[in-house]
Order: structure tokens, then C-alpha cells, then sequence
């Protein structure tokens, strides 16, 4: 009987796979039904097809923030990675106490709550007063209304977002790198190969399945941000997003909708059209990489 | 400090004689009633007199236990609504009026209109009258009653008035006169005013100086805006204008009121929540400020916006206690209390006639503010404002003062956009 | 002539790379150090007159966080955040790593689907499922309790994703090896691949810890009585726009709560590198 040999295995994930069937997938599943109906989270939920697909997809928050959501993903994915990058190889390449007391001071700001950031930046960015300002001001730079100018904003939220995530993606990569092993380095300058060669040759491609998870989970997380912009603009149910909503993401409106409108239905639908968009995307990131692996 | 020490001890120690004499009486009749508060009611001086409050409700009700729990705005709602989906609304609960509809319409409100009317007449005649009709969409439905509130006030900085040549003796009459002194202000300068364009009830305030109620808020049988376009047009030219004049920043960020603090900023208009810390620069950093009403186009009307926190009750079988304790924590001698404590505002009427309430300054002012003001968002109770709402609003109002459209087009294009909004 | 050419233009580069590396320093550590600078210092000082680069005023500082613990139910909120962070992180681990342990080390039928199915779930908002999951508590009877806020996060996809990759590294042939000398496979659980991917469990720890001290939506409605909450609500009680607290007592009320996980992170940091290196060694 096949069942009683793998019988230990499903026993092991057996605590697991329960907790996530009546934790998450049954609420996947029932937020999947009322994405279909009219529900304000009491009444008998009301069929109504696909309209709150419809009305969202043909209302303008959301392209709005569909669009600020590509604009941000652009952006931050990418930045987020070479910085993180950057970092690891700095600190690798200082030693003992020195490489650890870098790595500690660059991980710190990973560590603070959300609420904590924002709140700690929306006072460096205050115009005139704010931290940033006094510095540019020793410059003779005229202050600059970060959170406010819808020229500023996205990039306001992008250097918070970085300065927060950056030394989590610097750890990863950092045990990455120590996992090269250094006969590759040798080999490489046996070879006369230089500094930069040996970047470009050895390490990067060898990092690659880090920088892959990196990458993927850093869009899967980009895609749902929610927390920081709703924090930075002083969001409130009923009315977030920012000055003229340049800082409106799909979350903050799926939460405005449920929390500030009660339209449950209405939120859910608007979390699967987001999720399908997400799988979407990493379905493409999975391509690639099989894509580049076959080659 | 000491003194609240010394009296939350005494507090203390009653309780536990209270209590002491009491454990063989408690009856079979057991309540807890769940009790949900703003947050800085539940905190400090304001918390020891909430406490005070339930613990003469309790006193005068063998059997019921009261549980104050605070809260923040979003997190009331929030809290409220998931309360809703789970049956499992708190008893007694404060929220702003805004968001009463939606509350309405998951079912957290009781109509209380028939033990409202079993109140003795004196009691119900203690409320302020618009207030408490904002409570009540139709004659004989009552889902609240109206707690603190508040008019917004304009906050003048005395000594950049002063450098600006203005006497600040005669606050000013109208906008004409008030948009005057922000033009010296600026001409001397320093900041006239916040960005008004960013926040929506600074909008409103401002949209009030011009328009009224009747011209603001919902249309609700025909679901749309009551905004009129050549009111509006005019208001956005009131933003235009200001552009040059202002700081940036909106009526609620810290940058505005440090800007004021340290008299770069001549007037902030907001409600009565900031005069705590402009208070205390005052005794700090010898900030000099006063509060004024808010001018509006013509002498004798007021601009700015009024709003109110309500007092629920959550359907069920505690209803009947639960209501009993709303109306004994909104009844005249706790208002006029509680006014005194906080130097703050609130819906009962015969409260602020009170002699020594109305002494304080703030309340006052705030008295003449809040029956000069306009509705944030009447009329209330009827349906839930849709999430677009507001957020339509801040953006005509801050691309218009961007001079994306001219403060006609702006008007124009913003009140399509809204009841597109409204009919979804 | 070239060897010298060669050492100065290292040292010009060493230079660079410590300057390079201190600023960085600085721009990710000075945000937090000015934060408690504006708590140790006068209330109503305009930051204008005042730019808190030092802390300027111990005594008001301490003043500060007196008068918190004194009127906010602050220590009992890091009582119940740190209880409702342990027991997270026990279930995570424990949950997490014997899912794991089958789903990177053995075959079996269905473990690609099942797999595949907890990874979708990594890509649906919580947003969706926050009202679902919050009747279901509320029907178990867990609102406001403490189960109510630890078993819904305990089956961690994250987690799984984590753990499962490090797992993986671990060469087949110890299995093996252990299996050949009789080990039983919980045994095999328990003594084998758990001491090996302690750094790894470690490293989850100090991420769950992380991720649960800065939940707040769902302790927000969860835990809706003040005995249970934990210390994200109770500076979300000073957060609000309109309240009328001034700035000082609000960043004060934040900062209090920044200084657990800072803790908890100096103590474990070493095991965050370790952790993860020691996993991906044998490839």
C-alpha cells in the first residue's frame, strides 16, 4: 500500500497544510466568492457577476494606481537590488569586527516598525524645517516640498522604501557571496582575470539564484505596498492616496474600499485582480529564468 | 499632576470600598458593557473623568460593569465595521458623523429614536438643535447622540502680524480684509497660511467662506453633489490665489504647526485640538496667538466647518443599559464636566450656557464658530459616501492651484467627476 | 616605481571605501538617533531653533516616557506583544520546519501541487482575506483572546518558502546515512536537519519577530479590548492626525516602541549571516 509508506510524510505536513487550509486558503476561497457579490461584510451577500470587476476596472482610482504602481515597481525593484548589492560587497569586502558593525548599522532600519519609519521621515522631509531641507539649505538649495510636490513624491517614497529594505536584501546577498567558494576567485586570477572581470564573471553569475529570490520576492512584496505610502501621505479611510493621488496604490484603495465604503465585495474582487496581476508577473520571472537557463 | 495623583488615588480607594460593599449585592443581572472611546479620551486626565463617569453610572446601576477601551479614528471604524461581519459591536461608541451612514448600514446603530423620546423633556431639550438633528435622517429614526464637536477657528500668530504692520486688535471682518493681511504678510516675508488645497475639510473651510450647507455635501435622492459650480469657481480662485501665499504644508502636518511655533506663519485654520500644543510653545518659546473666527465674503458670515463626534448604541439585547449610559455621559451636568476638563467644546447646549464653561475662552469662540460653520458632510445617516469622494475633491482643488485648469474648467470638471462618483 | 604607484592608489581606494561605507553608516543610522534626540529634549522647542542633533535634555526625556507608562497601558502592551510575538515564532518554527523538512528533503505524491498552492497563496493580498479570516476567529469564539491573534499567522508561507530553500542544501546522503544507523524519520527531524539549519531558524525568527511586532491590523481588530492590546495600537492611539497630543509625547510613544525588536536584533545578529551562509554551503 503506497498511502502507509508515505504516511510519515503526510503527517509531518499535516499540522501545517491544516492551519493553512482554514487560515488562508478557505479565506482565499471564500473572499474569491464574494469578489462576485454585492457585501458589506452583514447582509446576505447579493450575486452580482462580474460588475465589481467591471467597476473597478473602468474606475479611475485604478488606473491611477495601477499606473503609480508600475511607476513604483520600475523603479524600486531594480534600485532596491543594485543597492543591496553594492552594500553586500562593501561589507564583505571590510573584515572581522569592521564588516560586522556595517552590517549591523545597515540592517538597523529593517528592524524599526512602519509606523516608526514613516513618521521619523515625514519629519526629515518636511519643507523648510525638515532634516533634508536643513541640508540642502547648506547648499543653497530652495526647500523642497517632498511629500506634497507630486513631481517629489514617488521618489520620496522610493529613497524610504529603499533605506527600509535595503540592508534586508544586503543579508541575503551577503550569505550568497559567502557561499562562493573562493577556488572560483583563484581560478579567476590565475587566469589573469581582474577586480572587475571577476565581478562580472564569477560572482554575479554564482549569485544568481540568490539575486532570483531577491528579486521575486521583492516584486511579489512591491506589488502589495501598502503601509509606507499610506503612512508617509497621513492616509485615512476616507481619503488617501496623497496629494493628488500620486502616491495611490492598489492595497490603499482595495482597504479604502473595504474599510472606509464597507464594499467587501467590491475590495475583494480588487484584491484578485491584483493578485492576478502578481501572478502574472512572476509567472514572466519564472519564464525568463527558465528561458536564460535553457540557453 | 499631583493633584490628579492624589485624587486617582482617592478614586482608587473608593472603588475598592465601593466595591467591597457591594460584592454581596451584585445581582443575578449581570452586564459588561463594551465602551469604545476616541483615544485621547482614554488617556490621562480625560481618562480618570470617563472613569469617574462609569463609575457613577455603575454605582447607580448595581450589576453593570463598563469596559473603556480607546481607540483612534481609523481603528474605531475599522474596529466597528469588523465588529459588524462578527456580531460583535461594542455597546456604547463614540465615531465622527461621517461615517454614521456606514455604520447604519452594517448594522452597528441602533435607532434610538423611542428611547430618546422616553428621556424626560428637559434632557432632550439640553441638546444642541442642528446637532441633533444631523442625527436624524427622518422623523422618527435617531442613531445618535451628538458628543463633543467642534467650529474650526482661524489661529492667528500675534507677533508675525506685528512685523507684518497688521494690528492684530481687529481680527478680520471678511475674506477681502483677511486675504489683505496675508498678502503683508508674505510681502513682509514670512507664510500666510497652509495649503489649503490639501486636506478635504480644509477645503471646506475655506469653500465656506463663500458657500453654505445647502451649497455643500450630497444630494443623496438624486446621488449627487450639492456643489455649486460658481460657488466652487470662485472658491478655486480663492486657491489660486493663494498659491504664492502659502506654506505647502497641510492644515495637519507638524512642518505647519512648527512653522507657526516659530512665527514664520501668520494664520492656520484648524480645530481646537491644536491650542494643547500651541499652549505649550506659549509657555515654552513665548509663542503669542490668538484664536479668531474664520471670515467669510461678507461681514457677519462665518466661514469654516463644523463637525460633531456622535455617541452610539449598538442593537441588541444590552440596548436598553447601553443607552442609558449614552444619555448619562451626554446629559448636562457630565457635558459641562467634561467642557471644563478639556476646554473643549460639545453638543449640549445648556452645558455651554453654563456660566463657568462659557467662560473658557476656546469654548467661547468655539460656541460662535460652530453655529456660524458649515456641515462637512450633510446631510448624515443617509448613505455611505463613496471612497472616491473626498479624494476627487483634493484633486480638482489642488490641480486647479497647480493651474492644470482655470478655477471655471476646474469647478466644472470636478463636479462631473463627482457625481460620476456619487451614481457608481 | 609601479608597486608605489600601485599602493597609493589602494590606499586612495581604501580611503573612498571607508568613506563610502561610514556614510552610508550614517544616512541608515542618524534617522534613528535624531529620533531620540527629539525625545530628549525640551517639549515645544521648534526644531527650527533646535535641530536635534544631540539629545539636549535628559530630564525631559524621562519625563517623556514616565508620563507614558504612566497613563497608557504601554508596559502591559509590550507584555502582550512580546508573548503574542514568542508564540507566533514557536508555531512558525515548529510548523514551518516540519513542513519543510518533507517538502525540500523527500518525494512523495501531491508535494509539488500542495507546494505550489501555499507559494500562489504568497501573492494574495491580506487585504483580501483579512474579513473572512475575522469571522472565521470570531466563530471559533477567539476574538480577543490570545489564540485569536497567533493561530491564523502560524502556517507562514513565507516561512515555508524559507526554510525550504535552506533545507535543501542539506546534502541527501546524511539522510541516508542516518536512516542506515536506524533513525526513525521524526528522529531524523528532530536530530539531523533541525541542528543543522539552526542559523536558518534563527534568521525566521528574527523575522517573524519583526513582521509580528509591526502587525497592526490584525491585532487592531482581533483584539479589540484593551487587556490584549499590544503596543502597535497603543501608539496608534497617538498617531491619529487630529489628537490632541503635541509632537513629543507622539515620537516618544513611537521610539518606546522601536526599542524591543532593536534589542532583540543586537542580541541575535550574529546568527543572521551565519544563518543564511551556512545553509547554501555544500550547493
Amino acid at each position: 500500500m503506497p498511502f502507509r509508506r508515505y504516511l510519515p510524510h503526510y503527517l509531518m505536513i499535516a499540522p501545517f497544510m491544516v492551519l493553512f487550509a482554514v487560515f488562508f486558503l478557505y479565506p482565499i476561497l471564500s473572499g474569491l466568492f464574494y469578489s462576485f457579490h454585492d457585501w458589506n461584510g452583514v447582509r446576505t451577500p447579493e450575486f452580482v457577476g462580474a460588475a465589481n470587476y467591471t467597476k473597478i476596472i473602468g474606475s479611475r482610482d485604478f488606473s491611477r494606481a495601477m499606473g503609480n504602481l508600475a511607476a513604483y515597481i520600475a523603479i524600486t525593484v531594480p534600485l532596491g537590488i543594485l543597492v543591496a548589492l553594492g552594500l553586500a560587497l562593501l561589507v564583505d569586502s571590510f573584515t572581522g569586527r569592521w564588516s560586522n558593525f556595517f552590517r549591523n548599522a545597515y540592517f538597523m532600519p529593517v528592524v524599526l516598525p512602519a509606523f516608526l519609519a514613516a513618521t521619523i521621515w515625514r519629519w526629515i522631509y518636511a519643507p523648510n524645517f525638515g532634516l533634508l531641507n536643513i541640508v540642502l539649505g547648506w547648499f543653497g538649495i530652495p526647500s523642497v516640498n517632498f511629500l506634497n510636490d507630486t513631481d517629489t513624491m514617488l521618489y520620496a517614497l522610493i529613497a524610504v522604501d529603499i533605506w527600509v529594505s535595503a540592508g534586508f536584501n544586503m543579508v541575503i546577498i551577503l550569505a550568497g557571496l559567502k557561499n562562493i567558494p573562493t577556488e572560483l576567485y583563484e581560478a579567476a586570477r590565475l587566469d589573469g582575470a581582474s577586480k572587475r572581470q571577476q565581478l562580472f564573471h564569477v560572482t554575479v553569475p554564482m549569485l544568481w539564484p540568490v539575486l532570483f529570490f531577491v528579486l521575486t520576492y521583492g516584486l511579489i512584496s512591491a506589488m502589495q505596498v501598502f503601509d509606507k505610502p499610506w503612512l508617509l501621505t497621513g492616509s485615512s479611510f476616507t481619503s488617501y492616496g496623497g496629494r493628488r493621488n500620486a502616491l495611490l496604490f492598489p492595497v490603499m484603495d482595495m482597504m479604502g474600499r473595504a474599510f472606509g465604503g464597507v464594499k467587501f465585495g467590491e475590495a475583494a474582487a480588487y484584491g484578485f485582480l491584483l493578485t492576478i496581476a502578481i501572478v502574472v508577473v512572476t509567472g514572466v520571472m519564472f519564464g525568463l529564468r527558465a528561458w536564460s537557463e535553457r540557453r | 499632576m499631583k493633584t490628579t495623583r492624589a485624587f486617582r488615588a482617592a478614586l482608587t480607594a473608593a472603588t475598592a470600598l465601593i466595591a467591597v460593599g457591594f460584592a454581596g449585592a451584585a445581582t443575578a443581572e449581570d452586564v459588561t458593557l463594551e465602551y469604545w472611546v476616541y483615544s485621547d479620551f482614554a488617556q490621562g486626565d480625560a481618562l480618570a473623568m470617563q472613569q469617574e463617569f462609569i463609575k457613577e453610572f455603575t454605582d447607580a446601576h448595581p450589576g453593570v460593569t463598563i469596559n473603556i477601551s480607546g481607540k483612534g479614528d481609523d481603528d474605531l471604524t475599522a474596529g466597528q465595521v469588523a465588529g459588524a461581519a462578527s456580531g460583535t459591536v461594542p455597546d456604547v461608541y463614540m465615531n465622527a458623523q461621517s461615517v454614521g451612514a456606514q455604520l447604519v448600514d452594517v448594522g452597528a446603530m441602533a435607532n434610538i429614536y423611542t428611547q430618546f423620546m422616553a428621556l424626560p423633556e428637559e434632557q432632550r431639550a439640553q441638546f444642541d438643535k442642528d446637532a441633533l438633528a444631523s442625527c436624524m435622517p427622518k422623523p422618527d429614526e435617531l442613531y445618535c447622540l451628538p458628543y463633543t464637536g467642534f467650529g474650526s477657528l482661524l489661529f492667528r500668530n500675534l507677533t508675525v502680524l506685528e512685523k507684518a504692520g497688521i494690528d492684530p486688535a481687529t481680527p478680520p471682518a471678511t475674506w477681502a480684509e483677511w486675504y489683505d493681511q496675508m498678502q503683508k504678510v508674505k510681502a513682509a516675508g514670512m507664510y500666510a497660511i497652509p495649503d489649503e488645497t490639501l486636506v478635504f475639510n480644509s477645503i471646506a473651510e475655506i469653500y465656506a467662506t463663500t458657500g453654505n450647507t445647502e451649497t455643500w455635501g450630497f444630494d443623496w435622492p438624486n446621488r449627487k453633489t450639492r456643489i455649486d459650480e460658481a460657488t466652487m469657481t470662485t472658491v478655486l480662485q480663492k486657491f489660486v490665489d493663494m498659491v504664492p501665499l502659502n506654506t505647502g504644508t497641510s492644515r495637519n502636518d507638524q512642518a505647519t504647526k512648527d512653522l507657526f511655533i516659530s512665527n514664520q506663519l501668520a494664520f492656520h485654520t484648524i480645530g481646537p485640538w491644536v491650542n494643547p500644543t500651541y499652549d505649550e510653545a506659549a509657555k515654552a518659546s513665548g509663542l503669542k496667538y490668538d484664536f479668531v473666527l474664520i471670515p467669510g465674503d461678507t461681514a457677519g458670515k462665518t466661514g469654516g466647518i463644523r463637525s460633531y463626534e456622535i455617541v452610539a448604541v449598538a442593537p441588541g439585547k444590552n440596548q436598553e443599559i447601553a443607552f442609558q449610559f449614552a444619555a448619562f455621559i451626554t446629559e448636562k451636568a457630565q457635558m459641562a464636566r467634561w467642557a471644563k476638563l478639556l476646554a473643549r467644546y460639545n453638543a449640549n447646549a445648556a452645558a455651554m450656557a453654563d456660566p463657568e464653561v462659557s467662560a473658557l475662552p476656546l469654548i467661547k469662540v468655539s460656541v460662535d464658530a460652530a453655529h456660524g460653520a458649515m456641515e462637512v458632510a450633510a446631510p448624515y445617516f443617509v448613505g455611505s459616501i463613496p471612497s472616491c469622494y473626498n479624494s476627487t475633491v483634493i484633486d480638482y482643488a489642488s490641480a486647479t492651484a497647480d493651474g492644470d485648469y482655470t478655477p471655471a474648467e476646474g469647478a466644472k470638471e470636478m463636479i462631473a467627476a463627482l457625481n460620476e462618483c456619487m451614481a457608481q | 616605481m609601479s608597486t608605489m604607484r600601485k599602493q597609493r592608489r589602494l590606499t586612495v581606494w581604501t580611503a573612498l571605501k571607508w568613506a563610502l561605507a561610514l556614510a552610508i553608516a550614517l544616512v541608515a543610522v542618524f534617522p534613528i538617533w535624531w529620533m531620540i534626540n527629539v525625545v530628549f529634549a525640551q517639549a515645544g522647542e521648534p526644531v527650527s531653533l533646535n535641530p536635534r542633533l544631540w539629545p539636549t535634555s535628559l530630564g525631559a526625556g524621562i519625563d517623556k516616557i514616565a508620563t507614558i507608562f504612566a497613563e497608557t497601558g504601554y508596559l502591559r502592551a509590550y507584555g502582550i506583544s512580546i508573548l503574542y510575538a514568542l508564540l507566533t515564532i514557536a508555531g512558525v518554527l515548529l510548523v514551518g520546519s516540519l513542513a519543510a523538512f518533507e517538502f525540500s528533503l523527500f518525494e512523495f505524491p501531491g508535494r509539488k501541487i500542495l507546494f505550489g498552492v501555499v507559494l500562489l497563496a504568497l501573492m494574495v493580498p491580506t487585504a483580501v482575506t483579512i474579513i473572512p479570516t475575522y469571522v472565521l476567529v470570531s466563530r471559533l469564539g477567539w476574538l480577543n483572546t490570545m489564540e485569536g491573534l497567533v493561530v491564523p499567522g502560524l502556517a507562514s508561507a513565507f516561512g515555508l518558502f524559507m526554510l525550504v530553500q535552506f533545507m535543501r542544501a542539506i546534502p541527501k546522503d546524511m539522510i541516508e546515512a542516518a536512516r542506515l544507523d536506524g533513525a526513525g524519520h521524526f528522529q531524523i527531524y528532530w536530530h539531523v536537519v533541525l541542528p543543522l539549519c539552526r542559523n536558518a531558524l534563527v534568521t525566521l525568527a528574527i523575522l517573524t519577530f519583526i513582521q509580528t511586532w509591526g502587525n497592526y491590523m490584525w491585532p487592531l481588530i482581533v483584539g479589540t479590548r484593551e487587556e490584549l492590546y499590544t503596543v502597535g495600537q497603543v501608539v496608534g492611539q497617538f498617531n491619529s492626525p487630529l489628537s490632541h497630543h503635541t509632537v513629543d509625547t507622539v515620537m516618544t510613544a513611537n521610539l518606546l516602541a522601536a526599542v524591543p525588536p532593536l534589542i532583540f536584533f543586537l542580541i541575535f545578529q550574529r546568527q543572521i549571516v551565519q544563518g543564511i551562509a551556512m545553509s547554501g554551503s555544500k550547493g
